[in-house]
């Protein structure tokens, strides 16, 4: 009987996405977007615009450039003549303008120290800071490839990873945490607001059939076409990226995990706010602060206890945390990654029930 | 005709009002990219790292001390080597700092190392405390290459020799910096000008095609044209009555810069009109277009996700491989976060006017094909 219901509600949840199919196209269209665009972010976290202006041409300048351009990913040096850079600077399209005196060769040659000149657009603090760290970084680099004496320290680093992972690969496996939200959360929502836009709801209550059956097979299929959807993404991660997953498997299943938690957590939005329109902005609303602070640019820990704490109320914390775990191979939540899971999986179940007591109650009225 | 334009805006400002669902639709989005910028101010700038120090010689006091005294780089905890191992399990740190025992000796060979444990689970984190630390191992032989030395070294004729043979002479463009927040505030402003305006005149036309009152509109006496211009009055009175506070509280709140004069006070508030002109006809473009509140919301959120973020929103346009900055150019977004940025930042207008010129096209363009649309789409509904 139940397998009865579950499969009817079901088909019926396919024929009303199938009606809307321009409304699914366009949260898959807004969820993919969130991916492509936080990927826009990444590119600009590294190898900040500097105008190289080399007045010098020498044997060291060129080294000092290739120590420049070595630095930790900081600089994108752009050779310019000194008023196209200061036009560009004042246009607030450099971060800073980096000028190699003439003599400079020479005079270190000599063994002589020169100061070279850089202008910073200290208008972002952030980038000012990247480049005031790198300029000393890349001269000290300097230092030693030219066996200078009188160097007496140096930085011996000791990696906790093996291996760097990039950070567009790094934001991009976090934004899928975010889509499995966005689409799953709406596509959940849509399956039980419509029954209070519709009236539905009190058919619901009043048919012999249990409500569990009719919710599961609803949310199943809206689970199923987000799942699709974010499979897609996936496939497009590792197209454009080239990054694979340590695991697909882990990755799919992860991700199966996640739609179906969010899947319930949009259908008990759905049946707390009873309106489609008043949902998808609610969930575009969340889904950017619980993004950010959920681990998705760097582990969450290491923003302050305060952050972590408040980031525990976010699911997307959980669902990053065994994200990266799955596709990178990263931990990225002090707590173990089954623990994670299981945050989900309890949340999940909480959300069915408030669902299954909204339906109950939503009928009296 | 100002009567019925004013009697069409007045309706749908009230309209507006007793529906949450759009108000939420127009500001959410907006305030939970609001929230994000504040989360992420916290990720900037400096990470916690333990520092470990084992030795007790002058030396090692002397790089300590040169690693403490960077605080901007570092949200330092002086530990013990086990505590610092728990801590960096824990993730309570992003790196470990070991100045070793033998430091001093290896400091008089002329090589001794620190050592840096990093958690590089993302290679921007790491990046972050790579130039950090190695910019503290330098400060120990070459003092001028710390922060103090770069803005107050050679910049200010004094240049010290040191065994790297460069030093920095760093001027900076602006005398105060302007602080991440305030930087990332102005797209959130622009996000919630294009979120209210876009989605609260496309919601409003979208209506009038689903209830029917389209009809109703285009049989009014008033005639067309004070109708079409008072749905676009309504939709930027919503705009501006939703946005002028915000931008007040922003203010108060100091999470936007004081305005540097009177001009650019003026410059501020001519942008803003713009924006929200070319919102408001945006919107109304939309609500002829798709005419079902449901789709409009998501198509709403979509357009206003890619005009925040291709416009600049979340980073600088100009750092962006070239062909997104083609693609920037053609979104008014980008002339008014450039500009707003303008406005508020610099000391000058420099490139303010073309700015200003390019949303004002964007704005006459959308408003005159709404106003041409609407009316006709009215005709045929």
């Amino acid at each position: 009987m139940n397998a009865h219901v579950f499969v009817a509600s079901a088909k019926l949840e396919l024929a009303h996405l199938n009606r809307n199919r321009a409304f699914v196209a366009l949260t898959v269209l807004a969820a993919v977007s969130f991916l492509v665009m936080v990927s826009l972010f990444g590119l600009t976290g590294s190898y900040a615009p500097t105008a190289l202006i080399d007045l010098d041409g020498g044997p060291y300048s060129e080294s000092l450039i290739q120590s420049l351009e070595g630095a930790h990913h900081s600089f994108r040096l752009l050779p310019m003549s000194a008023a196209d850079a200061q036009g560009a600077l004042r246009a607030g399209r450099l971060v800073a303008i980096v000028t190699i005196p003439q003599g400079f060769s020479a005079q270190v040659e000599r063994g002589a120290t020169v100061a070279i000149n850089v202008e910073i657009d200290n208008v972002n603090i952030d980038l000012t800071n990247d480049v005031q760290r790198a300029l000393p970084a890349a001269i000290a680099d300097f230092g030693r490839a030219n066996r200078f004496p009188g160097v007496r320290v140096h930085m011996a680093e000791h990696d906790v990873w093996p291996r760097d992972t990039a950070y567009i690969p790094y934001l991009a496996v976090s934004a899928l945490a975010l889509d499995a939200m966005m689409i799953a959360g709406i596509l959940g929502a849509l399956a039980t607001a419509r029954e209070w836009e519709r009236k539905s709801v009190k058919l619901l209550r009043l048919a012999p059939a249990p409500a569990g059956a009719v919710l599961g097979g609803k949310l199943a299929v809206a689970g199923g076409v987000a799942f699709a959807a974010l499979a897609v993404t996936v496939a497009a991660i590792v197209a454009i990226f080239g990054v694979l997953p340590v695991s697909f498997v882990a990755t799919l299943a992860t991700l199966a995990a996640c739609v179906a938690i969010f899947t319930c957590f949009g259908a008990w939005l759905g049946a707390l706010l009873k309106r489609t329109l008043a949902v998808a902005p609610l969930l575009f609303g969340l889904v950017m602060p619980f993004y950010i602070d959920s681990g998705a640019l760097e582990p969450t820990r290491f923003d302050g206890d305060r952050i972590w704490l408040i980031a525990h109320a976010s699911p997307v914390y959980y669902a990053v945390g065994v994200l990266e775990w799955a596709y990178h191979g990263l931990h990225v939540t002090p707590e173990p990654v089954y623990v994670d899971l299981l945050v989900l999986v309890a949340m999940a179940g909480v959300c069915v029930a408030l669902t299954l007591g909204s339906f109950a109650r939503g009928g009296q009225r | 005709m100002i009567r019925a334009i004013w009697g069409m805006a007045r309706n749908d400002i009230a309209v507006w009002l007793r529906s949450p669902a759009a108000i939420a639709a127009a500001l959410l989005p907006a305030l939970g990219m609001g929230i994000l910028v504040a989360v992420l101010t916290n990720s900037v700038g400096q990470q916690p790292v333990a520092l470990v120090v084992e030795g007790q010689g002058r030396l090692t006091k002397r790089i300590a001390k040169i690693i403490r005294a960077d605080s901007e780089a570092y949200l330092l905890t002086e530990m013990n080597a086990a505590e610092a191992e728990r801590a960096i399990g824990e993730q309570r740190v992003a790196a470990i700092i070991v100045v070793p025992t033998d430091f001093d000796d290896a400091a008089a060979y002329g090589n001794a190392a620190i050592d840096l444990y990093l958690n590089n689970v993302d290679i921007d984190l790491a990046d972050d405390l790579r130039r950090s630390v190695t910019r503290s191992a330098a400060e120990f032989d070459a003092p001028q290459l710390g922060l103090l030395g770069e803005l107050h070294g050679p910049s200010e004729n004094l240049l010290l020799p040191n065994p790297y043979r460069v030093a920095i002479s760093e001027r900076d463009l602006r005398e105060t910096n302007v602080s991440f927040l305030q930087y990332q505030v102005i797209p959130i402003v622009v996000l919630i000008v294009v979120s209210a305006g876009l989605l609260g005149t496309a919601l409003l036309t979208a209506r009038d095609f689903e209830r029917g009152t389209a009809k109703l509109l285009i049989l009014s006496p008033a005639g067309h044209l004070p109708i079409v211009f008072g749905r676009l009055l309504g939709g930027t009175m919503i705009t501006l009555g939703l946005v002028a506070p915000l931008v007040a509280v922003g203010f108060m709140a100091r999470f936007m810069p004081p305005i540097p004069s009177w001009q650019h006070g003026a410059a501020l508030a001519a942008l803003l009109v713009a924006v929200t002109l070319t919102s408001v006809g945006l919107g109304a473009l939309l609500g002829i277009a798709i005419r079902n509140d449901r789709l409009v919301t998501m198509a709403g959120l979509n357009a206003a996700v890619y005009l925040f973020f291709l416009g600049g929103g979340f980073t600088t346009v100009a750092f962006l491989p070239p062909w997104i900055q083609t693609a920037s150019r053609a979104l008014p977004t980008s002339y008014a976060i450039e500009g707003l940025r303008q406005a508020l930042f610099y000391p000058d207008l420099v490139g303010f006017a073309h700015n200003l010129s390019a949303i004002a096209a964007f704005g006459v363009a959308s408003i005159t094909l709404a106003a041409a649309l609407l009316a006709r789409a009215w005709r045929r509904a």
